[in-house]
């Protein structure tokens, strides 16, 4: 982060180094998992949030943005809800607190709040560089989440599915999850709000895929048009591992999700593939970043945004090629269809590469509804606004047709026409 | 591949050695003290005999720079510059201003001889198939000679050296100059505005077509200096102007800095080509000295259906730090950029564009070739963006790496901002090195390895090249081959 010296805090800056002396007597752990909280809030109180001046903020002025910090509210009540694909297995996060009924089997699972008052925790409460400001405020403030571990060679034949709950204040929790050799899961993380009420949520998930695991892990993301969400993915691929990672952006106020990920053994690869639906007020920004570290990786990674009304998006992606790393295949495209003049749309995709035997491109396009497109269906009969919902979707259909499982994909589709239909 | 590794080895060989204008020639020169003051500002402009509406802008730009940092943000690594230790001014000692060419110091014309520089007219003219350029020859701090005035006087065409234009014509530099490039810019525009020494003026006034190339040749001689010019390019509506520019340094072991600032005002209907073979000094095979050359150049479609077009050809400098853009504020207006970057040894490229969408129905292109060889580091950083009421704006972005070895770097950074729904941008970039399908292809028809990547470097380059004037396609031409040699054969 480029020198911001203390400067006068904004209400939202307050807001947070209040509510942690607030929290702090409440909060699981202690010794060491206190002391790394209390270093991450030095530092987040130190180094404010960021602004534009921040390269890897420069579309996402969170100091500007972030206006207020809701309290947390220990009374805000939240309700399980029905999973996204009947039959999967639930581990859900109400209000920022796990509920452990009825866990799993097959899998190891304990709630967060255990590993943060048994101090296994400690480890993960660290900032990636600088600029985590995520890794920061979900590290100061974590309260739980589920630590998983799934054992070598399981093969799950329904989904998890990690379902955050919010009705009201704050939430913030964190998944570390460990992928055994040769596993197969498909995992789905689902933030919902059930409230109007504005929430603060800051997810923070660590994967581990060790030797030939195959997941498939699924982000949709509803929450509410005045909700605040801060989210981090952080991987890291072994050996011949594979992650194919769903990003699906459909609500919030201020969303900013990051992923990250390096590859750290032969043949691993990963698949980025993300809609952004943004209507209304919303401020989207996905940041990606991959550092390709071990020779013989691969990646690809498919944006596709659709923008109504005053609606902001941002993509920023990064591809690392370490100097060792020869034969990288590495292919990013991001793709944005502008609905409205308000509207606006803003994307950096980043190439740095340090080897020569390697393949890689970025693509990425702005753009309008075509209109020959627009004029073969109405010729056709088709009134206009269907005509343009049709073209919308299979923009954005092409995506989740990706995914193999049909029931996954018919609720996919569904949420996402209904969306369009609110919006278009 | 062996034949691969062949070319790696070869290009590691010549490395940048092979800089062919490294002389130093020892020519009398007339130097202000070392470093950075009002004082050296107020020496500057009397030497010039600048009016003093000339000079109080200066010295706003000094007091500006003194509150300004230097950027960070570039991809680039350099010890902090000491502008203490630079001479801003130096000129040979015999020109109070020569009036023909025969004034000039013969030592200096040999200078430009040996860079195959024409400054004699006559000699241009008696070659009856060489295309007639008009030279504009800058040494070090000032301009020693314009060639073809007198011919292009009589077009209407104003050609001449900065410092010259500010005592003849103030009135149109006091108009034009920096209202493109503001004093307040940027770190070393605002550097330049306090300091320039010298540079081009040209002003083509409506419907004139130029009859000639126009061209400066800048050439950074004497030690310790640093080379601060200013070019003002103005085309009024309908006019035409295709400029070009050459630079080239002696071989030193120290850092010498170039910080240029070049602007261009294009009225209605104007179109103005803005070409640079740019093969200053890149530093040795260890990365000792070369220029460190910090440049904003900018251009202002200022009026409807104008079109400005940048290309340049970066071979040489240890640093480079430019990004020349378009400001597209007229209806219909234009921009191109095209570039060709190469970086061998231990050079530091960043570089890249800027086109800003205001007016309606723009239109901007780029075409960037990056080649990275040796330890070098070339990075692509561009901007495209729209105004939100700049309806229609359209922009193509191509940005390809060619890496040769595995020490070199090659990045790419754009920034891609779309305020309007009717704005159709397009952007992709590739890097990868000489796919070995293409050279098999070549191989087994029976074409040598050699010429196998000429053919194939040249037609990785070939759209950039295809955009310069064609006698600057020629030296362009055979300076990527001197930068690769080896590789092209």
């Amino acid at each position: 982060m480029n020198m911001q010296t203390a400067i006068t805090m904004t209400a939202a800056e307050t807001a947070l180094v209040d509510a942690y002396t607030a929290q702090i007597g409440e909060l699981p752990g202690e010794g060491a998992v206190l002391s790394a909280r209390d270093t991450l809030l030095a530092n987040l109180r130190q180094q404010g949030l960021p602004t534009r001046r921040v390269e890897s903020w420069h579309y996402t002025d969170l100091r500007a943005l972030l206006r207020a910090v809701p309290a947390f509210d220990p009374t805000a009540f939240a309700e399980k809800v029905d999973p996204l694909v009947p039959g999967s297995s639930v581990l859900s996060v109400l209000n920022g607190k796990a509920d452990t009924k009825n866990l799993p089997a097959g899998i190891n699972v304990r709630s967060y709040a255990e590993s943060l008052i048994d101090g296994v925790a400690a480890a993960d409460l660290i900032e990636r560089d600088q600029d985590d400001v995520i890794g920061r405020i979900n590290g100061s403030f974590v309260r739980d989440g589920f630590e998983i571990e799934v054992p070598e060679g399981t093969e799950l034949e329904q989904p998890v599915e990690f379902q955050l709950v919010q009705s009201a204040g704050q939430s913030h929790s964190r998944f570390p999850v460990t992928f055994g050799a040769n596993t197969k899961a498909t995992i789905i993380e689902r933030h919902l709000s059930v409230s109007d009420a504005a929430s603060l949520v800051t997810v923070v998930s660590d994967l581990i895929l060790d030797e030939g695991a195959e997941i498939t892990w699924i982000i949709l993301q509803q929450q509410g048009a005045s909700d605040s969400h801060l989210a981090q993915v952080n991987f890291d691929l072994g050996t011949n591992a594979k992650l194919r990672l769903f990003v699906i952006n459909a609500g919030g106020k201020l969303v900013r999700q990051e992923v990250h990920g390096v590859t750290t053994g032969e043949g691993a690869d990963f698949k980025l593939r993300g809609i952004n639906l943004l209507g209304g007020d919303t401020h989207t920004d996905v940041t990606f970043t991959l550092g390709h570290d071990v020779p013989n990786t691969t990646s690809t990674e498919v944006l596709r945004n659709v923008l109504f009304d005053r609606a902001k998006g941002v993509f920023q992606g990064q591809i690392r090629v370490a100097p060792d790393a020869q034969k990288t295949d590495a292919k990013m495209a991001c793709n944005t269809l502008l609905l409205s003049d308000d509207a606006d749309f803003s994307a950096k995709p980043e190439l740095e590469i340090f080897a020569d035997d390697v393949q890689c491109g970025h693509g990425a396009t702005v753009i309008d509804i075509n209109p020959t497109h627009l004029y073969y269906l109405r010729a056709r009969g088709i009134p206009e606004n269907k005509a343009r919902a049709m073209l919308v979707n299979a923009f954005v259909d092409e995506i989740v047709e990706e995914l193999e499982d049909e029931g996954l994909i018919e609720t996919l589709e569904t949420i996402i026409a209904a969306w369009l239909e609110k919006h278009a | 591949m062996a034949a691969v590794q062949e070319t790696i080895d070869q290009v590691a060989l010549i490395d940048v050695d092979q800089y062919k204008y490294g002389f130093e020639t020892t020519i009398e020169m007339d130097k202000a003290p070392k470093g950075l003051s009002e004082d050296i500002i107020r020496f500057i402009s009397a030497k010039k005999n600048e009016p003093d509406w000339m000079l109080e802008w200066r010295l706003e730009a000094y007091q500006r720079w003194l509150t300004l940092e230097e950027p960070t943000w570039a991809r680039v690594n350099y010890p902090k510059i000491d502008f203490n230790e630079i001479y801003f001014y130096a000129a040979p000692k015999s020109t109070p201003g020569p009036t023909s060419i025969d004034d000039v110091d013969p030592e200096l014309l040999r200078v430009y001889e040996k860079l195959g520089i024409p400054l004699r007219e006559q000699e241009i003219l008696a070659g009856v198939k060489t295309p007639r350029i008009a030279v504009d020859a800058v040494f070090d701090s000032v301009s020693v000679v314009t060639t073809f005035k007198e011919e292009l006087k009589k077009a209407g065409v104003i050609f001449m050296s900065i410092s010259e234009a500010i005592r003849e014509h103030p009135d149109l530099v006091k108009k034009y100059l920096g209202t493109v490039v503001p004093t307040t810019d940027n770190y070393y525009a605002t550097l330049n505005s306090a300091v320039f020494t010298d540079g081009s003026f040209v002003f083509v006034p409506k419907g004139v077509r130029c009859p000639m190339e126009l061209s400066t040749y800048f050439r950074i001689n004497e030690k310790g200096t640093g080379q601060f010019e200013r070019t003002l390019i103005i085309a009024e509506d309908s006019a035409y102007v295709s400029y070009l520019e050459g630079c080239t340094a002696p071989q030193r072991d120290e850092n010498q800095l170039h910080a240029a600032v070049v602007e261009l005002v294009a009225l209605d209907d104007a179109e103005i080509k803005y070409s640079t073979v740019q093969n200053w000094y890149p530093g040795d095979k260890e990365g000792k000295g070369g220029i460190y050359n910090f440049v904003t150049k900018r251009g202002d479609c200022r009026g409807k259906n104008s079109k400005i077009s940048w290309t340049q050809v970066e071979t040489g400098s240890a640093i480079t730090w430019k990004y020349p853009s378009c400001i597209l504020r007229g209806d219909g207006s234009r921009g191109e950029f095209y570039s060709i970057a190469v970086s061998n040894g231990h050079q530091q490229i960043d570089s890249g564009t800027k086109m800003i969408h205001l007016g309606k129905n723009t239109s901007s292109r780029i075409v960037s070739k990056g080649i990275a060889a040796g330890v070098s580091q070339n990075t692509y950083r561009g901007q495209v963006s729209t105004h939100r009421k700049a309806e229609n704006a359209r922009n193509f972005t191509q940005c390809d790496s060619l890496l040769i070895g595995d020490k070199c770097g090659a990045h790419t950074v754009p920034y891609i901002e779309a305020r309007n729904s009717s704005a159709q941008f397009e952007h992709e970039a590739t890097t990868s090195k000489i796919s070995e399908d293409q050279l098999f292809y070549c191989l087994q028809r029976g074409i040598p390895t050699e010429a196998a990547i000429a053919l194939i470097v040249n037609g990785f380059v070939k759209e950039v090249i295809q955009e310069l004037p064609m006698e600057f396609a020629v030296e362009a031409q055979k300076l990527i081959g001197i930068s690769l040699e080896g590789s092209v054969g």
